[in-house]
């Protein structure tokens, strides 16, 4: 550790003050633009007028409710996935992973436009349906929320599954065998052991794919089209649509306090566990 | 020893931000010594160390190195050797590289420069790992590096911080006879931090024992193991039976004690474990532990004076737990403490 | 133990088809020969793959791309690489509150950093848009830089320095000399996390666009809105791979996934 004040300052300012003033100075005064009176002052009628439209509110219970159920699929799936991976033989869990890391790198444009080919009228869906008599007609699958749902899950599965498997490489190795030992069945051994000893991937991976699904604009774009919004899609429309920057500037907030909240939330839920374990542990010696 | 004022620190005051970690310190070392700074963590030791190197300026005080002052000189025109802990090899370099560094820096003829890397890389025994890198190297190996590297400098100062202390047992011994050749061989003047009192005693021609800040006592090692002048210093060199006295008696938790003999004057007596008579005397104690230490056997004793600690001959019967056993504290042995505390 | 040894492949069989299998599609698809995109691909032929290159705004917003990538990347390093030093070497007062600062970006959905700029800077300071999208761009990659440049440091011991010092050289010298030769990994993989992320962006572009100014995958979604032909599937393909090449000869020669 150098002492020297000075010296440590001129090499961090210049990295600080620039985001500072390329990013942070801009965005506080767009989210305070949604907090101003017309006539000066503050106010927060920007916010009561952006919750009474029925458009707004389905809107955003929208992409909470897709950032919540993504993420909840993300993690059942992320689980049994990370728990194959690392049961694989050393060679083979680093081509896997990187099999999973890969779509990670490809464009998000590239990845969501593929969706359209296997879920559009013609898609490859469609034509499976049609060809073993599901559905008459081709099913409107696209500009959907399902179609959303999907493209969310995965354009954001790998996250979870590459925190998973960290945290579960990190459990101690005897844990598992420990709690079979000790008569525990595989639904105990996980609601007890893995999940506890593995919740910090959990919390880390929940947060990259809530956040994710809350920030990601080119999915819902192209697979919800102009009808089905999220938040991120409806910023959009407000700002090129209507000129409405206020409402633009309250979507911005209300989607930032968003992933605040989620992260705060999901580390609540980590540590409370922690409580639990550690007072079960107590009264038990 | 041509100039006993070689080095010389005066009033030095050393402080990280607000926090004071060596106060006022004074000390000459003379050239060609080799000097051991002992003390515990947190003495302030490895921190003189680094402001005689120049990585810590200090507060207050004068560094003062061949008739210089050099405590503005900074730390890159001392030629100051220092030996890390962890060596603090280049990674990125070959051994070959690493020992040729400073030569480089300083542009030396190639010839000159080759010549003196691998004579020093030869006299440290690695001459067959030049190319390798350090990180296929042994820990061993990676200090003969090290050391290589601050001696091809030809530093005024040598300094070494904890130079045996990660190394196992047979390597330390290897060490210790390393450093002391290029002593001989050079004469360079050696200065090494230790909290290990054997690892000062054995290498050390002077040392300097130091606590919170300050140098508690300096000596040969002789009078640092016989003759401690301080409780602190008594107890860091292994005498386990430490009194302070007032009026001449010992004080004792439960209350002051009269010992046989003349007692000098002096703030406390310290004797070690073998210098308390055991079998005869004017106390009474009562075996609480006793253990076999292959030469001879160690009590623990209860006693009026609180719990004494006594080293016997093995050969000796062994006494069982439980017995009462005389025993005196000479007064004649004793180290005589002229601070206590 | 037979559903244990069935589960692995099958679990892993159907995510590795959920996360791979719209790629592959996309690449067949770029192979058709039929006017609209489809799957299974109408023919062969190379049609579609080759009027991704004569398509001139495609040319241009590719250009654009990788400049705001390669330039980008770049000033977020220069930048990045002295803050992760003196946030790592040093003890700053504040130094949290820097790094927060620094990586702040990465927390605020990229379509508010967008507008933002182009509200707060662009129109009010009258910065060109290709100015604006490279801030922006460089903000963005910021904190990835800081946080792969700090991994590495981390990886480094600082007494190295030190010593390098006492043998002579300057505190300046010293970070060229000992400390940038053993980062030069991770610096590497903090320039390809940072070109990979440019590149693919998306919203903090999106309100940043100007007459002939825009970046490739914003000029993809507006191809895509007027012309439903498989050359933007063949475009996509072809940046795919370039992506892929560049980050397998990153784990290939500099162990890429020790710093991400």
């Amino acid at each position: 550790m150098f002492q020297n004040r000075a010296e440590a300052l001129a090499l961090a300012l210049p990295a600080a003050l620039f985001a500072a003033a390329v990013f942070i100075a801009p965005v506080v005064i767009l989210l305070s633009d949604g907090f101003r009176a017309p006539g000066g002052g503050w106010t927060i009628s920007a916010y009561t007028e952006f919750f009474s439209s029925s458009l707004n509110q389905a809107v955003f219970l929208r992409t909470l409710k897709l950032g919540v159920l993504v993420t909840i699929v993300a993690a059942v799936i992320g689980y049994a996935a990370a728990f194959a991976i690392v049961s694989l033989e050393p060679g083979k869990k680093g081509k896997v992973t990187g099999l999973i890391v890969l779509p990670l790198m490809i464009s998000p444009v590239a990845r969501t436009y593929a969706w359209i080919v296997i879920l559009g009228r013609t898609g490859i869906v469609n034509q499976a349906f049609q060809a073993l008599g599901i559905s008459e007609a081709p099913l409107r699958i696209l500009f959907s929320e399902t179609a959303i749902f999907i493209g969310l899950l995965q354009l954001f599965l790998p996250l979870m599954i590459i925190s998973l498997i960290s945290a579960l490489e990190n459990m101690p190795k005897d844990a598992i065998p420990a709690a079979r030992v000790l008569g525990a069945n595989w639904f105990q051994v996980f609601w007890k052991v893995i999940l506890p000893l593995t919740k910090e991937g959990v919390v880390i991976g929940g947060t990259l794919v809530f956040t994710g699904c809350l920030t990601a604009y080119i999915t819902p774009a192209i697979l919800g089209g102009s009808k089905v919004l999220m938040l991120e899609t409806l910023l959009y429309q407000q700002v090129t649509v209507s000129n409405n920057f206020v409402a633009a500037s309250v979507i911005a907030l209300i989607l930032i306090v968003m992933s605040f909240a989620a992260n705060i939330l999901l580390k609540r839920v980590a540590t409370a566990r922690n409580k639990t374990m550690r007072n079960t542990k107590g009264t038990a010696q | 020893m041509s100039d006993p004022n070689f080095l010389t620190l005066e009033n030095l005051t050393l402080a990280y931000g607000d926090t004071v970690a060596v106060k006022d310190l004074n000390l000459t070392i003379g050239k060609g010594e080799l000097v051991a700074f002992l003390g515990p963590s947190g003495c302030g030791k490895t921190t003189t160390m680094r402001a005689i190197a120049g990585l810590l300026s200090p507060a207050s005080g004068h560094v003062k190195l061949d008739g210089a002052d050099i405590t503005r000189v900074s730390a890159n025109k001392r030629n100051v050797g220092l030996m890390f802990q962890s060596y603090a090899l280049f990674p990125h370099l070959s051994v070959y590289e690493n020992v040729a560094f400073g030569l480089r820096l300083k542009k030396t003829p190639a010839a000159e420069l080759d010549k003196r890397v691998r004579a020093g890389i030869t006299s440290v025994g690695l001459s067959d790992y030049a190319d390798r890198k350090p990180g296929e190297l042994s820990g061993g190996q990676q200090q003969r590096v090290a050391l290589a590297r601050s001696m091809v400098m030809e530093p005024k100062v040598l300094l070494l911080d904890e130079p045996l202390s990660n190394l196992d047992a047979r390597l330390r011994l290897d060490m210790r006879s390393e450093l002391q050749r290029v002593q001989k061989e050079t004469g360079v003047t050696m200065i090494f931090v230790t909290h290990d009192q054997g690892e000062a005693l054995s290498l050390a021609d002077r040392i300097v024992v130091m606590k919170r800040g300050a140098i508690e006592q300096i000596g040969s090692p002789e009078d640092i193991y016989n003759r401690p002048t301080s409780a602190f210093v008594a107890d860091f060199v292994g005498f386990e039976n430490i009194f302070e006295l007032s009026d001449g008696r010992l004080k004792t938790p439960k209350g002051p004690v009269e010992l046989s003999g003349p007692v000098p004057i002096a703030a406390g007596l310290a004797w070690r474990p073998r210098m308390v008579t055991l079998g005869s005397g004017p106390f009474q104690g009562t075996v609480r532990g006793a253990s076999f230490a292959g030469n001879s056997r160690e009590y623990l004793l209860d006693t009026p004076l609180g719990p004494i600690k006594a080293e016997v001959d093995a050969a000796l019967p062994p006494h069982e737990l439980g017995a009462e056993l005389a025993f005196d504290l000479p007064v004649g042995t004793a180290a005589q403490l002229s601070t206590f505390g | 133990m037979m559903a244990r040894n069935l589960f692995i492949p099958i679990t892993l069989g159907l995510v590795i088809t959920f996360l791979i299998g719209p790629f592959l599609i996309i690449v067949a698809a770029s192979f058709s020969a039929g006017e609209t995109l489809a799957f299974p691909p109408q023919g062969f032929s190379l049609r579609w793959i080759a009027k991704v290159f004569t398509v001139e705004s495609f040319r241009d917003s590719f250009y654009m791309s990788m400049f705001l990538a390669i330039g980008g990347t770049l000033a977020a390093l220069i930048l990045g690489i002295p803050a992760s030093y003196a946030l790592s070497r040093y003890k700053l007062p504040g130094a949290e509150t820097i790094r927060t600062i620094v990586s702040a970006p990465i927390i605020v959905p990229g379509i508010i950093v967008g507008l933002s700029l182009l509200r707060y800077i662009v129109v009010p300071f009258q910065v060109g848009i290709t100015l604006a999208l490279f801030l922006a761009h460089t903000a963005l990659i910021l904190p990835y830089a800081v946080r792969v440049v700090s991994a590495s440091l981390g990886n480094l011991r600082s007494d190295i320095e030190e010593a390098a010092v006492l043998l002579g050289s300057s505190r300046l010298g010293a970070f060229f000399r000992v400390v940038l030769p053993n980062i030069r990994g991770g610096i590497m993989s903090a320039f390809i996390l940072g070109f990979v992320t440019s590149f693919n962006q998306v919203p903090v572009s999106l309100f940043l666009s100007g007459p002939g100014v825009r970046t490739l995958p914003v000029d993809m979604i507006a191809y895509m809105e007027i012309v439903f032909d498989p050359s933007v599937a063949a475009l996509s393909a072809l940046l795919a791979f370039m992506s892929i090449g560049i980050v397998f000869l990153a784990e290939r020669f500099l162990g890429f996934s020790r710093y991400v």
